[in-house]
């Protein structure tokens, strides 16, 4: 008692840390389970914490998994829980979609050699047949997994066939319909170009694949508002390097296909184009587990394969904004991944040279 | 785990070293905080722990010579003169480490810069001149000498407290109530720390994000205000967490901020930030060379001395040699010319200090100098080059973004907030609000590893 008297403070704090603690453990072994932990470094409560941070709370302990910690643990086949978000805040039939997603036909991995891909595709505005998506060619390991290293399990036929396409130069105008999405570097975009004038941004800093289509943009509403809105002609998406520690390629590539097909469901005139997440810098991509070039690259090279060149299109602005390692160029950026204000007018350029004219 | 504000000091070395610390016998707990503080250090740096211990033991030995120089009732001059030249050869010793050791950094390498060495190094060379001065009363034990230059709570970035502060011959009483109140203290810089300093660090790092050039000038402007607020609860919440410990441990507070966005003039500002290293000036460097009573010519050397020596001490950037002249010359023409002026009108001294002491804050922050000047070009656009790429709307985003923790900064800004907090600190409400600002901070240190940048969202 006397204690309690005198360090009022200590006690609460002393009290309140042993509660913390019993979640923490308790949560190990249920909710916190895929929450990172080192016990040398952070003591078991911060679990808690950090599960907090990713809309996990201390009380579903007792009343199971949120929706949202079932997407955080993307180890495995999780497809249903994922795709059951979705429905409610889209009103789009999902699961039709998800089967036609998954029987779709696609190019055997072995046959995507150079030579079919010229089969394939010569120039874009001539093929009447859109191409068809393709296979990967291995998948994941877990040990790749459990490293955050995301596999390229597609190689680079999709970047090389989507590449192949002659795009057109457009003016200003042109992005009157535009619709773009994405995370703080497509903010960067809006604010320090003047894109903005003509499109619209549906944009937000921590973006990721899995809230694409629930946010709720500040001030715009969803995306799904958006395009009952407004007719737009085309939707730009960069969105994929915030979630880049997050489950394997084949899980973002699922999410990804997912919204790519939703928007089109909902926006069936539009022309979506699949923007390449930028890279980041030599000095990142040397220093960083998580937010390398490499994860950056087979990511990008996953969704490169969702081009048609009809009515889905891959482009990929680090053409214009890297040097010759293939890094974003130092020059460009102060914090080694987004464009500093000035050159995000490269993005502009870049995009006035990759329209698609009916 | 070297800062205070990591899950691995909080949660790991300071429970741990507090158990010991009160567990064993009141007599051997210098021999605990000294022996914890050796560790403290060696896990921050291991290699140069080393360095640390020779000139402990250096400083020691040299005080200790001089020291006995100076002992009995009649002491002839030639012994007078010999501890003189003691205490001067060990001073030059001292500030010759530092210097090689800050011009290694500056030129070679900047992982060269021994942890804490510009605090340690001014601790010791105040413990020789307070020798000399015949300011240390009792003869220094070894224990207490090398307690004090290596003590955990203080050794990496100070306060930079006097010998005779410690009080280290005194029997030290740790009761509860005052190991509450340090806690107090220490919970309230942990608070200032992580959650405004910290969160302040972003708006900071967004603007260089952004590039200058393509900053707006409301916007420039509200980046240098804060800029001055995060540093100062960086640097505030850092010696609040510092002293708290201390008086946790059993020691007196030593205070090193005292309000100075309050001030009414340049001089006055620097004597209420960073107290300790502004009256460690003043008593080593700037009385020694004549302070203030001497002609107005020698009054203005002086204290273009200090501010020299003060703004190359603050960092290896020329940014900082002229922040430290800028700062000299607004002193001395304080002392010299206007100051009157702004102590007989009011207000007029808090609004040049607020004016001016942000722009001598971002001179601080930008070491490029071309970077510098695109910033005072954006502050100033009259003078300046245009911008390029400028988004005028940008300070709406970034008010909305960040104007809590400003409104939070500057309302902690006012000396009247201190008074209440102190009036009414075993208040339950104040100490439920103290334990929800602790796991508020713990939270963020969890979700953010420690580094506010490390998992910053893109």
């Amino acid at each position: 008692m006397k204690w309690i008297k005198k360090c009022p403070t200590l006690t609460i704090l002393v009290i309140l840390g042993l509660l913390f603690t019993i979640i923490g453990i308790v949560g190990r072994f249920t909710v916190y389970a895929d929450q990172e932990y080192d016990p040398l470094k952070a003591p078991v409560l911060s679990v808690m914490f950090t599960g907090i941070n990713d809309d996990i709370y201390p009380w579903q302990i007792f009343t199971g998994k949120s929706s949202e910690a079932m997407a955080q643990s993307t180890e495995g086949n999780e497809t249903d829980d994922t795709l059951q978000e979705v429905p409610a805040s889209t009103e789009i039939p999902i699961k039709e979609q998800e089967e036609s997603t998954i029987q779709e036909p696609s190019v055997s991995a072995n046959s995507v050699s150079a030579n079919s891909v010229s089969d394939n595709k010569i120039d874009g505005k001539e093929e009447e047949i859109p191409l068809e998506r393709l296979k990967p060619l291995r998948e994941s390991t877990h040990e790749e997994y459990l490293n955050h290293i995301s596999a390229d399990i597609y190689g680079d036929a999709g970047v090389v066939r989507a590449a192949a396409y002659t795009f057109d130069t457009v003016d200003a105008s042109y992005f009157d319909d535009a619709l773009f999405i994405g995370d703080s570097r497509t903010v960067g975009l809006r604010d320090y170009t003047d894109l903005s004038e003509h499109a619209d941004f549906y944009c937000e800093t921590s973006l990721t694949i899995y809230k694409v289509l629930e946010e709720n943009f500040k001030g715009l509403g969803t995306i799904q508002d958006a395009l009952a809105n407004k007719d737009y002609g085309k939707i730009y998406l960069m969105v994929g390097i915030n979630e880049l520690g997050r489950g394997t390629t084949e899980d973002f590539m699922e999410q990804y296909t997912l919204v790519v097909d939703t928007l089109h469901q909902m926006e069936p005139e539009a022309k979506i184009f699949i923007q390449g997440n930028m890279r980041v810098s030599g000095k990142k991509n040397s220093g960083d587990a998580i937010f390398n070039n490499s994860n950056i690259n087979a990511r990008n090279n996953a969704i490169a394969t969702l081009a048609d060149n009809q009515q889905f299109f891959y482009i990929d602005v680090n053409e214009v904004v890297c040097d010759e390692e293939g890094n974003l160029a130092e020059d460009y950026t102060f914090d080694q991944i987004h464009l500093l204000g000035v050159y995000n007018d490269l993005w502009k350029q870049f995009l006035m040279t990759h329209g698609v004219l009916d | 785990m070297v800062s205070f504000s990591s899950l691995e000091f909080l949660f790991r070395f300071l429970p741990i070293f507090l158990i010991a610390y009160f567990v064993v016998p009141a007599k051997y707990r210098e021999i605990m905080l000294l022996i914890g503080s050796l560790v403290f250090y060696a896990v921050g740096e291991p290699v140069f722990l080393l360095l640390l211990i020779l000139a402990t033991v250096m400083n020691y030995y040299m005080g200790m010579k001089a020291w006995e120089l100076g002992e009995g009732y009649t002491v002839q001059p030639w012994r007078l003169q010999k501890r003189k030249q003691i205490v001067i050869a060990a001073v030059v010793i001292d500030v010759l480490i530092l210097a090689a050791f800050k011009c290694l950094s500056a030129f070679v390498d900047t992982a060269l810069l021994p942890l804490g060495i510009s605090f340690y190094i001014f601790k010791m060379i105040s413990f020789q001149a307070d020798i000399l001065r015949g300011e240390i009363w009792n003869k220094p034990k070894f224990k207490y000498v090398a307690l004090y230059f290596t003590m955990f709570p203080q050794v990496v970035s100070g306060p930079i407290m006097r010998y005779n502060e410690g009080e280290f011959d005194l029997d030290r009483t740790c009761g509860l109530e005052q190991f509450e109140d340090g806690l107090k203290y220490f919970i309230l810089g942990l608070g200032m720390k992580v959650l405004l300093a910290d969160r302040l660090a972003i708006l900071w790092n967004d603007l260089q994000m952004i590039g200058f050039q393509s900053i707006s000038t409301p916007l420039a402007w509200l980046g240098a205000a804060g800029y001055s607020l995060r540093l100062y609860f960086d640097f505030w919440g850092y010696s609040l967490m510092a002293s708290g410990l201390m008086v946790m441990l059993g020691y007196d507070f030593i205070e090193n901020f005292n309000h100075p966005y309050a001030s009414k003039s340049i001089s006055e500002f620097y004597r209420r930030w960073h107290v300790t290293l502004g009256s460690w000036f003043r008593d080593y460097v700037y009385i020694p060379l004549g302070g203030s009573r001497c002609d107005k010519k020698r009054i203005a050397l002086n204290l273009a001395v200090v501010w020299l020596l003060t703004g190359i001490w603050h960092g290896n950037g020329f940014n900082y040699v002229i922040w430290g002249v800028v700062l000299g010359i607004m002193i001395i023409l304080e002392k010299l010319v206007y100051g009157k002026y702004l102590q007989k009108i009011p207000i007029l001294g808090n609004l040049y200090v607020l004016a001016l002491i942000p722009l001598t804050w971002v001179v601080f922050a930008i070491t490029d100098l071309k970077q510098l000047g695109i910033y005072f070009g954006r502050l100033f656009p009259l003078f300046g080059d245009a911008g390029i790429a400028v988004n005028q709307q940008d300070i709406f985003k970034y008010l909305s973004n960040y104007g809590i923790y400003l409104v939070a900064g500057i309302i902690l800004c006012i000396p009247a907030v201190s008074g209440f907090y102190e009036k009414h600190r075993k208040n339950p409400v104040v100490i439920v609000l103290l334990a929800i600002v602790f796991w508020l901070s713990v939270y963020f240190l969890s979700s953010s590893a420690g580094n506010p940048f490390m998992y910053l969202n893109f």
